[in-house]
């Protein structure tokens, strides 16, 4: 009986010292790799970009910084940040820019006017009145900013034409000069 | 024996179901895509944390305030930085650091900390300077050494200090490009001056009552500071002085050197013989729409009770649109100048994502375009921009309209400056009215019903004769 007493014990020690080492080893792969090295990025950059939402209260902008894959070119880099846009915040704040919205084309030139071709969902699938659409376009151009900094004028049309405004309320039909976006 | 045998099956089975998962979690965190939507910390600044007695920086927040690429080769692990066209790569457990073709030795390693490398501080000064300056800043370790900061080109720029001597009010003003300080509104009620960099200081709690500004506010802008003041009736005019680090606003009762205000309207009330009223949207654009509530209409049946109110008070008023028709933005800035309208009111109603947005909002022209009118190269102020030659009036019309529906229970009502699509050609004092938010319910349920739209009406029209007033 003793016997048998003795080999459960063993049994259970054996248990617990398996457990600890994996659960030692998990600890250890946790603090030894960093959040970057999950996989090897050698390819592909990772950047910070700074997102901007719109609050809660429709009152200002909420800002958000995310680490995302650095894009090849500029095409690359504005379609990923309006992707981002439109995916919606993922601490505090809703999406500003209408649902569905996508890059058709971006083109920067030596003045540092950057002319942004957005998709017919940017002006279809807008909803709202002047704060809706102050809020769509300063998230837009906040966005563009904070991440595109050769960018200092935004020309933004919409299926390749020029748009008067999104809904009637904050001019398009100029560039907008990203210093009037604070 | 059997027995025996069944407990080590036991056991060995307990380990099993215990030690795999936690072994498979591992691998699957190991071989995990990376993190592309973590949130990290604010924009400016990374903290410095204590490692071991060294205060170090985590490597993604270098990245971050260097805006640079991160890379990282997982089988050695390095992670190399790209920023402003220099590679640094680090190590982990190890002090080397490869600065382009340079090889650095630091006193401590970079160390692997929390799912991050940790770079000690004594790192940042051995940057090259075209690295840790850019176009967004530079890099500097606070005083206390508690954070690593990315300071903007302009520097901070900290709180106006006030001093009232015999005569006059000195403003003085604080910052690294103080000396490039400048007046960008000349009106008495928004005296405006801008200094490059980032607001740093507090605005005053209170002022001294025998001073020549009654407020101060901050005006919002990407890469500078503006300051707005309210200066008193007795102040004949401002100089600013500027020095490296420091630009003073004199307010003077008397004396010489002293610039103008902008002009000012006569004394007495503002003249207001015609109010051009303009429903938003029309036909086929409903505006706005929530739960039966449909901008268009409500905006026509608001404009017609306004209309009747200012009738009543002796003020004649002009209505862009009677009926439900479309109009162009052209068409409404035309039949407001050949009414020669004294102020226009564009009202609308408002709508947002979330149903916790509410309230009122009441844009003008920016009060700063009436001093740096149009276009550079002519000077002249192209027509679409016309409004804004009346900003300072379409700030105060603001102010009042926003007081009248505060007074009126029909707020939260907010002043902003944007220069909006309803005032494009318009050559009077005018404001876009976002009289409610049809998409709060609160908001909603108050202005349709008749009751609600009439009280609202009779809020716009106290609010345009108090700016009539000058109240």
């Amino acid at each position: 009986m003793n016997k048998r007493r003795l080999l459960i014990a063993l049994a259970v020690l054996a248990a617990v010292v398996v457990a600890g080492v994996a659960g030692w080893r998990l600890y250890r792969s946790r603090e030894a790799v960093p959040v970057t090295s999950m996989v090897d990025s050698t390819q592909a950059g990772v950047r910070a970009m700074t997102l901007w939402f719109a609050d809660d209260s429709g009152d200002s902008l909420v800002a958000e910084t995310r680490e995302m894959l650095e894009a090849e070119d500029l095409h690359g880099r504005v379609s990923t940040l309006v992707a981002a846009l439109g995916q919606g915040p993922t601490r505090r704040g809703v999406a500003a820019l209408p649902p569905g919205t996508t890059v058709l084309h971006a083109y920067l030139d030596d003045t540092g006017m950057l002319t942004l071709d957005l998709s017919r969902a940017f002006q279809q699938g807008f909803r709202g009145g002047t704060r809706a659409e102050e809020l769509a376009v300063g998230s837009l151009v906040r966005t563009l900013g904070s991440n595109v900094p050769e960018a200092h004028r935004v020309l933004v049309v919409c299926n390749g034409a020029p748009i008067a405004s999104l809904a009637g309320h904050v001019p398009l039909d100029q560039p907008l000069d990203l210093q009037d976006w604070p | 024996m059997k027995a025996v045998a069944r407990v080590l099956a036991v056991a060995l089975a307990l380990t099993a179901a215990i030690a795999v998962p936690l072994a498979q979690r591992s691998r699957a965190q190991e071989s995990a895509p990376p993190s592309v939507a973590r949130p990290v910390a604010g924009p400016l600044s990374a903290a410095i944390k204590q490692i071991d007695g060294t205060p170090c920086v985590g490597a993604n927040e270098l990245a971050r305030l260097l805006d640079g690429a991160k890379y990282w080769r997982a089988d050695v692990r390095k992670l190399v930085i790209r920023a402003n066209g220099h590679r640094i790569t680090f190590t982990a457990d190890n002090p080397i650091v490869l600065l382009d073709d340079r090889t650095l030795r630091l006193s401590s390693p970079v160390r692997s900390l929390g799912g991050e490398l940790q770079v000690p501080i004594e790192f940042i000064p051995m940057l090259p300077r075209d690295s840790s300056e850019s176009s967004q800043g530079r890099l500097v370790v606070d005083a206390n050494g508690s954070r690593l900061r990315l300071v903007p080109p302009g520097g901070y720029v900290g709180s106006p200090r006030i001093t009232v001597e015999p005569g006059e009010t000195r403003i003085v003003m604080s910052g690294e490009g103080a000396a490039t300080a400048a007046v960008t509104g000349r009106d008495r009620a928004h005296l405006r001056v801008r200094l490059p960099g980032v607001f740093a200081g507090e605005l005053p709690d209170s002022l001294d009552p025998a001073a020549l500004v009654s407020s101060v506010r901050r005006v919002g802008t990407s890469d500078a500071v503006t300051f707005e003041f309210a200066v008193s009736p007795e102040a004949i005019g401002w100089r600013l002085d500027t020095q490296p680090g420091r630009a003073t606003l004199v307010l003077a009762r008397s004396g010489a050197a002293l610039q103008p205000f902008a002009p000012e309207s006569p004394a007495g009330p503002r003249p207001m013989r015609v109010v051009v009223l303009d429903p938003a949207h029309g036909g086929d654009d409903a505006g706005v729409q929530a739960d039966g509530a449909v901008e268009k209409t409500l905006a026509l049946d608001l404009a017609k009770r306004v209309a009747t109110e200012l009738e009543r008070r002796g003020v004649r008023a002009v209505l862009t649109r009677a009926d439900d028709r479309v109009l162009t933005t052209a068409a409404r800035a035309e039949i407001a100048n050949r009414a020669r309208a004294d102020v226009v009111v564009s009202l609308h109603f408002d709508g947002f994502q979330s149903p916790r947005a509410r309230g009122a909002i009441v844009y003008c022209p920016a009060a700063s375009f009436a001093e740096t009118p149009g276009d550079a190269a002519s000077g002249l102020t192209p027509w679409r921009d016309v409004a804004t030659r009346h900003a300072p009036q379409a700030r105060a019309l603001a102010e009042a309209l926003a007081t009248s529906l505060e007074n009126a229970a029909q707020g939260p009502a907010r002043v902003r400056e944007r220069l909006t699509q309803p005032l494009l050609g318009v050559n009077a004092p005018g404001v876009t009215l976002e009289c409610a938010t049809l998409t709060n319910a609160a908001d909603r349920a108050r202005v349709t019903t008749e009751a609600g739209l009439q009280a609202l009406a009779v809020a716009i029209t106290d609010g345009l004769l108090a700016w009539q007033r000058h109240e």
